[in-house]
């Protein structure tokens, strides 16, 4: 469903992703685990069209992201970037409106379905100021789930979050998982991540140092350096 | 007193010209200076330099100069034009030029991942600043803004320069005729309503617009 060959990426000489190469099947949960600035975040901006690569090759269903390909993903954001002056119905009901040109009261009948679907729909008329972190990130969840995406990025959802709300979030994606959405999910949580994901990669160095089935690379790292962060980290 | 409201009507006589001036500059530098904020920030490098000098040159020279140069000079090379036309004219370039930077300044001063989550949702350029970028922009530049539509009541007293009657030539008129301050202090108290009311009426918008921050 997506496929990542050779990818390289620099930022002014700095070399943050070498030769990244693999693929995501449709219905399959990968997880990018990994030391802070060790290229993931990154590799989803290039998935995403939102950094442009300097070599390689990205597809989504067989077309490149550069042509339309990118329309089929939906990024979740570590800071949620919310619309702060749209309510978080208006939030979610702004894109299929503007972008898909539906009419607002089927995008109104969406919203009020996806939210509650993140368990949000008494939320629907709050501004993103009087939600909590992960209220709001739920709402942004929903939000790029409006478009009927056919992959959904996550970068980092619950970095930003106080520990009490990152489980709520986190529920949110699984239930995602429960459902087959296709899924590329940056996380430091290591828990998650093993539980939700049916593959890991695992970067170090803008390299992937190791790749495969999650319940394998957590038992049993192949690699030194993976074995010393996961040891670090559960 | 009756000569206290003589003398005020007479003045107010004189700021009809301008009221219509601080209009018909307020009308035209609004959208001139949105458009041009929007291009300056565009990828086309050729038209933001463009915008780069013209506020360069409209910021860096005195209102007065512009004046006189459009009033007295543009008739060097055949383009003569009314003392109102040559005023509005200079007045809605000069404060064009100052919007563009402002409103340039409100742009640039949202977050980047605003840009990012609009393009993520598929969104364009254009749906993505009249959408997201420039509604969050307006609350930040509503103060300068001000700002600005303040000054621009003082600064249409400089019309007197090229031969134009307005509010402060009325009541300097006076005191020439009466040997009597109390037109200046009148004129004083004209400006300071004025300037009042456009505060009130920028505190309102404020308030209307902050509502989600």
């Amino acid at each position: 469903m997506i496929k990542v060959v050779n990818v390289n990426k620099s930022f002014k000489g700095l070399k943050v992703l070498k030769n990244i190469s693999f693929n995501v099947n449709k219905g399959e949960v990968i997880s990018i685990i990994g030391p802070s600035g060790s290229g993931k975040s990154t590799l989803l901006r290039c998935i995403s069209q939102l950094e442009e690569i300097d070599s390689g090759y990205i597809e989504v269903d067989n077309i490149p992201i550069t042509k339309k390909g990118y329309k089929k993903i939906g990024i979740v954001f570590q800071n949620f970037n919310l619309f702060p002056h749209k309510t978080a119905l208006e939030n979610i009901i702004e894109a299929p409106i503007v972008v898909n040109k539906i009419n607002k009261n089927k995008a109104v009948e969406l919203g009020k379905e996806l939210l509650s679907k993140v368990g949000l729909l008494d939320k629907q008329d709050y501004y993103p100021y009087q939600l909590s972190g992960g209220q709001k990130q739920r709402v942004a969840i929903a939000r790029a789930l409006a478009m009927e995406p056919e992959i959904m990025l996550f970068d980092e959802p619950t970095s930003a979050l106080d520990p009490e709300l990152v489980g709520e979030v986190l529920n949110v994606i699984k239930e995602l998982a429960k459902q087959h959405m296709t899924m590329l999910i940056v996380t430091h949580e290591m828990k998650f991540a093993r539980e939700v994901s049916d593959r890991v990669i695992f970067m170090d160095n803008g390299e992937i140092i190791e790749k495969g089935d999650s319940n394998k690379i957590f038992e049993s790292p192949k690699h030194i350096r993976v074995k010393a962060f996961l040891s670090k980290m559960v | 007193m009756t000569y206290i409201l003589d003398v005020t009507r007479f003045i107010l006589k004189g700021a009809i010209t301008t009221f219509n001036l601080y209009i018909i500059t307020a009308i035209f530098c609004v959208p001139l200076g949105i458009l041009l904020a929007v291009f300056k920030m565009s990828k086309y490098s050729i038209l933001s330099k463009i915008i780069g000098i013209y506020t360069w040159i409209f910021r860096g020279t005195p209102l007065l100069l512009q004046l006189f140069f459009v009033y007295y000079a543009l008739p060097v090379i055949g383009v003569s034009l009314m003392p109102f036309t040559a005023a509005a004219l200079t007045f809605v370039l000069n404060y064009s030029a100052y919007l563009t930077e402002i409103f340039r300044a409100g742009i640039e001063s949202i977050d980047r991942g605003q840009f990012e989550a609009a393009k993520s949702l598929g969104m364009n350029y254009r749906q993505t600043m009249t959408r997201i970028i420039i509604p969050q922009a307006v609350r930040r530049v509503i103060p300068p803004t001000c700002n600005e539509a303040i000054n621009l009541v003082k600064d249409t007293a400089l019309v007197a320069a090229i031969g134009m009657g307005d509010l402060l030539r009325a009541a300097k008129e006076v005191l020439t005729r009466d040997f009597s301050i109390t037109p200046f202090i009148i004129a004083a108290l004209l400006y300071l309503g004025i300037s009042s009311i456009i505060v009130a009426i920028f505190r309102r918008i404020e308030s209307r617009y902050s509502i989600f921050d």
